[in-house]
Parts: C-alpha cells; sequence; structure tokens
C-alpha cells in the first residue's frame, strides 16, 4: 500500500497547525504589546498578512492528501461538508469547519475594503473560534497527538494563544 | 527586528516542524493508539473470508451433462455401492 499521502497528511497537518499559530499570534499581538520587545506593529502586520500564504498551501495539501489517500476514505465533498464521513464523525467534521471558517475569514480579509468595518471585525474575530475547532480536530483527530513532544508543542501553543486571547477581550490592548 | 526576518523565522520554523513531522509519520506509520481507526476498504466478512465450495454433484446416471460441463471431468463423491430396497435374501438354495 502506497503511504505517501497519509505521511504528507499528517506532516502537513501538523504543519498548518504551527502556520495557523503564527498566524493568530501575530494577529493578536498587532492589538497587545506583548511582542512588542520582538518587533513593533508594522513589522507584525506585515508578518500577520504574509502568515495566510504560509497555511494555506499546507491546509490544502493536508486536505487533498487525505481525499487522495485510501486509508483515510475521505471523499471531496466531506471536505467541504461536515460531518458526513462514515466515521469520527465529531473529530473531522470539527477540522472541516474550522477550515470553512478559516476559507471565510480569509475571503473577506482579500475584501475587506468593501465591506462593512464592523462586519469584518465580527467575521475576523471568529478566528478564534475557528482555532478552537482546529484545535478539537487535532486532540480528537490527530494521530500523532499522543507523542509526547507533539502533543506538547501543541497544548503549549493553544494554551498561549488562549491565555493572549482571552487578556485581548478582558483587559484590551495589554500594558508593557 | 525587521519584518522580513519575522517572515523568514516563520517560513524555517514551519518548514523544521513539517520536515520532522513526516520524519516522525515515516517512521511510526501506524498508530494503535490513534483516536481515529478508520475500517479497512473492502472488508465485508464475507470478501474477508471466502470459503471453499464445491461443485453441485451432477448426477450422470440416465441424465445428459449440461453443455459447460461437455469434456471436462466431474467429480462424483456418490459411493458406488449402495444398498437397494429390496427385502433380504433368505433362501439361496435352488434345485
Amino acid at each position: 500500500m502506497d503511504t505517501t499521502f497519509w505521511i504528507v497528511a499528517r506532516a502537513t497537518g501538523l504543519a498548518a497547525y504551527v502556520a495557523i499559530c503564527i498566524s493568530i499570534l501575530s494577529g493578536v499581538a498587532l492589538r497587545t504589546s506583548v511582542l512588542d520587545f520582538v518587533a513593533k506593529n508594522r513589522a507584525m502586520r506585515s508578518l500577520h498578512d504574509f502568515s495566510a500564504w504560509i497555511w494555506i498551501p499546507l491546509g490544502v495539501a493536508h486536505v487533498v492528501a487525505l481525499v487522495l489517500d485510501r486509508t483515510a476514505r475521505i471523499a471531496p465533498l466531506d471536505a467541504l461538508v461536515p460531518f458526513r464521513t462514515d466515521y469520527g464523525q465529531l473529530a473531522i467534521g470539527l477540522g472541516t469547519l474550522s477550515l470553512d471558517l478559516f476559507a471565510v475569514i480569509l475571503v473577506t480579509s482579500w475584501v475587506r475594503r468593501r465591506m462593512d468595518d464592523g462586519l469584518w471585525r465580527a467575521i475576523h474575530r471568529a478566528s478564534y473560534i475557528a482555532f478552537a475547532l482546529l484545535f478539537l480536530h487535532s486532540f480528537l483527530a490527530g494521530t500523532d497527538f499522543d507523542a509526547p513532544v507533539i502533543s506538547s508543542i501543541s497544548w503549549a501553543a493553544a494554551a498561549g494563544l488562549g491565555i493572549l486571547a482571552v487578556s485581548r477581550v478582558l483587559w484590551g490592548r495589554l500594558p508593557e | 527586528m525587521p519584518a522580513w526576518a519575522l517572515k523568514l523565522g516563520s517560513v524555517l520554523t514551519t518548514l523544521l516542524v513539517l520536515v520532522g513531522s513526516a520524519d516522525y509519520a515515516a517512521s511510526h506509520l501506524k498508530n494503535a493508539h490513534a483516536p481515529l481507526q478508520p475500517p479497512v476498504a473492502g472488508t465485508t466478512p464475507a470478501a474477508a473470508a471466502p470459503t471453499a465450495t464445491l461443485p453441485p454433484l451432477v448426477p450422470l446416471r440416465g441424465r445428459t451433462r449440461p453443455p459447460s460441463a461437455q469434456g471436462t471431468p466431474i467429480p462424483s463423491l456418490q459411493p458406488s455401492v449402495r444398498t437397494a430396497d429390496l427385502p433380504p435374501l433368505t433362501f439361496t438354495h435352488t434345485s
């Protein structure tokens, strides 16, 4: 049995997770001062815009590899419509839902100038929900999530982002 | 830190994770403790354990072979000596 697609799917899934962590971290840093010691807002904004071009190809490769892999048995429609698979409906469906949300957030960011600012902000804040769904997806479906190194990095990234997000909601721009 | 350094660092970090996880996945192809274990395709009970079947016995006495069986030997498991449905013989002497 050819295992290439299976290996690509797992590797790109983990790499996409890290890239999305970087994207959200740089986005949160724009509104807080926690990373001011690393770079100014202008550089952080540039990174936030650029990071989409890291996770998009990885996310697409993750989905395409899973669809092409015979073991995973994911139909093309399952990658777009959540909770359709004949096994692991919740675990896989959360990933699909997260992907759909990130796609909406991405597209609305590209057409931001044509949108109402309040609506765009509301949609963009859904990225916190999308990340929470992504984390649950990786926790419930991730083949390598029980590996100590991978698990510790994933939990640390999620916890760090969670603390920053809650701080941002509660206190706004954090004091230096 | 300039923007290009942040971008380069992000790309390198992601590539490092990509290569590292690919190496890990290649050396741990199957994880028995993985939360999802998709069913293997095409393993219905009938397909998984096919049973050998013998062709139906074709009695030759008084019948002709079907066209598909012409010229091919047909195994017969029927015993060649049988008991007849007649009363047992009790008197064998004749004058």
